[in-house]
């Protein structure tokens, strides 16, 4: 009977572990500065919830990704992609989600093809679960 | 015929009433239980051995064991399995001494890989002392089992999701990059704490393989390769069993 507490203990902290933090982010871009070059309102997926804005702004010939006033049901995981398709097919990870809730940047290395990249996700990558999407438009 | 072999079943059981019963030295049997860990990654195995002592002196040995390795991690990366994308030089051991071909290497990070492999193993040792050993042992053939998981193929700095990866089923030691599928070996140094208990310290390499199902990399000679290969060291510590050969004489 220990055995299975000890057991079940360890696999709650493992997943505890894995989940974004709650704590909001305030991360700011300076908009005299930067242009915003596409930007598109989140949609639920169908494994968590995703409400906000994303913008992509682009400043000295560098991209960044905004994610504003977003509120995100919380996960394992979670990750920002920059995709090709609504499903994360083809994409590129902008790395782990930040937080749940705020306004978040991350940066973009390299000049995407945003003809192509037109969906924003987070994505639960552990499990391949996604939580929301946004397609991005001029 | 009938005759012959109630003679012979009368000789054995005349033997086994009479005959003295010895312990023999000649044999190593054991059970043998292990842990390894690595970065991001472990292993546990359990196999049964039987090896030959060699020799007047008895200090070498060899056998065949049957061994269950569990591979485990988390987010692990395996590369391009195939050896003529993997290496420079795919001559048979040579391969060994080959270098890599990161070119022509894609990565398969596995989300979640968690493998069983059954495998027909052979050992060698050698006994320093009757409290100290030390030896080596490899998979040979056998089959893997274990979960399917998602995992992302990285191709050119492009990332594409492979919803379920699944492990390779067939393993088969054919030398370095050659080999099929997921085995074990091990380096391991052994101290006997009596006659029958002993345990050991592990340094052990493990192949393991993924294989993709919707997502494949496209080598550069136009061929499309769905084998990602991992090789984890790690090191552990084992317990064995040791059992009592008798024989009759």
């Amino acid at each position: 009977m220990r055995w299975i507490i000890f057991i079940g203990l360890i696999a709650f902290f493992s997943c505890k572990k894995d989940l974004a933090s709650t704590t909001p982010v305030m991360d700011n871009i300076d908009t005299t500065t930067a242009d915003i070059k596409y930007d598109g309102s989140f949609m639920n997926g169908p494994f968590g919830s995703v409400s906000g804005m994303v913008k992509i702004y682009t400043e000295d010939q560098q991209y960044s990704l905004a994610l504003i006033n977003v509120v995100i049901s919380n996960g394992p995981d979670l990750h920002v992609y920059l995709s090709k398709e609504e499903q994360p097919g083809q994409f590129i990870d902008l790395g782990k989600l930040k937080s749940t809730t705020g306004n978040q940047v991350y940066s973009i290395t390299g000049t995407p093809d945003f003809s192509e990249y037109k969906y924003v996700l987070i994505h639960c990558q552990k499990y391949n679960h996604l939580f929301g999407a946004a397609r991005i438009a001029q | 015929m009938k005759g012959i072999l109630f003679v012979v079943i009368l000789l054995v059981l005349a033997m086994l009433a009479n005959g003295q019963k010895i312990e023999d030295i000649r044999i190593n049997r054991y059970a043998d239980f292990a842990g390894t860990i690595g970065q991001s990654q472990g292993s546990l195995s359990a196999s049964y051995v039987h090896n030959w002592k060699l020799w007047k002196k008895r200090k070498w040995e060899t056998g065949f064991s049957l061994r269950w390795s569990s591979y485990f991690g988390t987010k692990t990366e395996f590369i391009t399995a195939p050896a003529r994308l993997a290496r420079t030089n795919t001559t048979p051991f040579l391969i060994f001494f080959a270098g890599q071909r990161k070119e022509t290497q894609d990565t398969l990070t596995v989300q979640r890989p968690f493998t069983n492999s059954v495998n027909l193993a052979i050992n060698f040792g050698y006994n320093f002392s009757q409290k100290w050993s030390g030896g080596f042992n490899i998979d040979l053939i056998g089959f893997s089992f274990g979960r399917k998981s998602p995992a992302i193929l990285t191709s050119n700095g492009e990332m594409q999701t492979e919803p379920s990866a699944k492990p390779a089923s067939f393993n088969l030691l054919l030398t370095g990059d050659h080999d099929l599928g997921s085995l074990n070996s091990e380096f391991f140094l052994r101290y006997h704490l009596n006659d029958t208990w002993s345990v050991r310290a592990i340094y052990e390499f493990l192949f393991v393989e993924y294989k993709t199902s919707s997502v494949k990399q496209v080598a550069p000679d136009g061929t499309e390769v769905y084998r990602f290969r991992n090789k984890a060291n790690t090191f552990g510590l084992g317990i064995a069993y040791h059992f009592k050969t008798i024989r009759y004489i």
